[in-house]
C-alpha cells in the first residue's frame, strides 16, 4: 500500500480507495479479512483511529463487513456493485470535462461531438 | 465507548493555580495526546490521575470499576511515567531490572533487555553500567521507557515522554505506541507534550489544556474534519476575521482556524481552506484559549 503523508488527500480516504480498488478487481476475494486495524496502523506508521475511519468506510459502503471480535471481513460483491462505482467515476470523469468545457466556452454540441470522435478511435 | 481512566468534576488547588473541573474519559483501546503549553496543568493532571498528588474533589474511575490507583490490578496495570528522574541518581539498568521485578507482578526481565539493546543502552547483564547520572536527559528517558514497556501493562501514562529524545528515537517512541496498542485491543496510552508534530502519526485522541481546563478534546479525524485551517492575504484578514476562531497574521498574510460549518461562506473569498495537520490544529486552538483568558 501506498500513502502519501503531504497530499491533499486524507491518509484514511487513501487507504479505502486503495482497498476499495483491491476489492472491487477481486484481489481481495469474498470472505477475506482485512489486515487489523491495528497492525495495519503499525504497518503503516499511522494512527489507529485513521485505519479505523478508512475501514468504517468501507463498511458503510457495504463492502466489507466488521465482525465484532474478529475483524472486517470482505462482502460478496455483484456486478451491479461494481457497474455503480465505475458509474459513479463515469460521471465525475463528466463533471470535470464540462467544468473544463465552459470554461473554455465550448458547446455541448461539440462536447459530444468530441466524445463521439474518442469513442470510435480508441 | 469503553475507557481506561474517567474523571468527574475533578478539582486539584494550589495556592497560584486550579486544575478542574476536569471531566474526562480516555478511550481504550487508543494513543491519546494531552496537548498544552507549558503550566496548562499537563502534569497536574497527569499527577492526580495516578495519585502522585492527591486531588480535592471529584471522582476517578480506572479500567471502568475501580476508584483506588494503589488497587492491586490497577497498579500493575499502569504504567506511569514522570518526566523527571523517579529512579534514585545511583541507579544502573541492573538496579532497575532488580526493583521493578519485585515491584510489578508482570515485568519481564528478558524484554527489559531487549528493549535496552534496541535502545542502545547498558543491559542489566552489561559488563559496565552507567549510573543513572551519568545518562543524557534523552537515555535517561529510554531506560525508564525499556522499564516500563518491558511490563504488560493495559494502560500507558507517560508525561513528555518525548521531549527529550532525539529524531530517530521519536521516530523508535511511535512505532513503540503503535506496537503496544496492535498487540491487545484492550491497551491504551496517555502521553502529555507540548510539541505534537513529531507524534502526530501516533496520535488518534487529542485532549487540549490550557489553564486548568480542557478547552477542546476528540478523535483526531473528527477534530480535522471540525476545524478548517484558513490562509491568504493580509487584506482579507478584516473579512473573515469574524468567521475564525483565531488566527495570527503580518502585514503580508494571516492564518487561523474555521469551523468547517462556515466554509461556505468563507469560499466565498481568494484565501485557502485547507484540512489541518494535529500541529496547526493546537495552534490554533491553544490560541484561542489564550486570547479568553486574556479577556478575563
Amino acid at each position: 500500500m501506498k500513502i502519501y503523508q503531504n497530499s491533499n488527500e486524507p491518509i484514511y480516504k487513501q487507504i479505502s480507495a486503495q482497498l476499495r480498488e483491491q476489492i472491487l478487481t477481486g484481489k481481495l476475494k469474498e470472505g477475506e479479512c482485512l489486515p487489523s486495524i491495528r497492525g495495519l496502523a503499525q504497518d503503516l506508521k499511522i494512527s489507529v483511529i485513521t485505519t479505523m475511519k478508512a475501514y468504517d468506510e468501507l463498511a458503510a459502503e457495504g463492502l466489507v463487513n466488521a465482525v465484532a471480535g474478529k475483524g472486517y471481513f470482505v462482502n460478496a460483491q455483484n456486478s451491479e456493485m461494481l457497474r455503480e462505482q465505475y458509474l459513479r467515476q463515469l460521471e465525475n470523469a463528466l463533471l470535470t470535462a464540462i467544468d473544463s468545457a465552459r470554461i473554455a466556452g465550448i458547446g455541448k454540441d461539440e462536447v459530444i461531438s468530441i466524445l463521439s470522435a474518442l469513442w470510435t478511435t480508441d | 465507548m469503553k475507557n481506561s481512566i474517567k474523571l468527574t468534576d475533578v478539582v486539584k488547588k494550589y495556592k497560584d493555580f486550579t486544575l478542574g473541573e476536569i471531566n474526562l474519559e480516555i478511550p481504550c483501546g487508543f494513543s491519546t495526546a494531552l496537548i498544552g503549553s507549558n503550566g496548562a496543568g499537563k502534569t497536574t493532571l497527569i499527577d492526580v490521575m495516578c495519585r502522585i498528588s492527591g486531588k480535592n474533589s471529584g471522582d476517578i474511575t480506572y479500567f471502568e470499576k475501580y476508584k483506588e490507583a494503589d488497587d492491586n490490578y490497577v497498579r500493575n496495570n499502569i504504567g506511569y511515567c514522570a518526566s523527571n528522574n523517579f529512579f534514585p541518581a545511583e541507579w544502573t539498568s541492573k538496579n532497575v531490572a532488580e526493583v521493578m521485578e519485585v515491584a510489578f507482578d508482570n515485568f519481564d526481565r528478558k524484554k527489559f533487555v531487549q528493549l535496552c539493546e534496541k535502545m542502545k543502552l547498558d543491559t542489566p547483564d552489561s559488563k559496565k553500567k552507567k549510573k543513572i547520572m551519568k545518562l543524557s536527559d534523552g537515555n535517561k528517558m529510554r531506560l525508564y521507557l525499556a522499564a516500563i514497556l518491558a511490563r504488560n501493562t493495559k494502560f500507558l501514562i507517560l508525561d513528555e515522554p518525548a521531549s527529550a529524545l532525539d529524531p530517530l528515537m521519536r521516530d523508535m517512541l511511535c512505532d513503540m505506541f503503535r506496537e503496544y496498542l496492535a498487540e491487545d485491543e484492550e491497551r491504551s496510552i496517555l502521553f502529555s507534550t507540548h510539541n505534537i508534530a513529531d507524534m502526530e502519526y501516533a496520535t488518534d485522541y487529542a485532549v487540549f489544556m490550557a489553564n486548568g481546563k480542557i478547552v477542546e478534546k476528540g478523535f483526531v479525524e473528527e477534530l480535522k474534519e471540525k476545524y478548517a485551517l484558513v490562509h491568504g492575504s493580509a487584506d482579507i484578514l478584516s473579512k473573515v476575521s469574524d468567521r475564525l476562531i483565531s488566527y495570527t497574521g503580518n502585514k503580508t498574510m494571516f492564518e487561523g482556524i474555521a469551523l468547517t460549518e462556515n466554509r461556505s461562506q468563507l469560499e466565498k473569498y481568494d484565501i485557502a481552506i485547507e484540512v489541518p495537520t494535529l500541529q496547526q490544529l493546537s495552534v490554533g486552538i491553544l490560541r484561542k484559549a489564550e486570547k479568553d483568558n486574556e479577556v478575563k
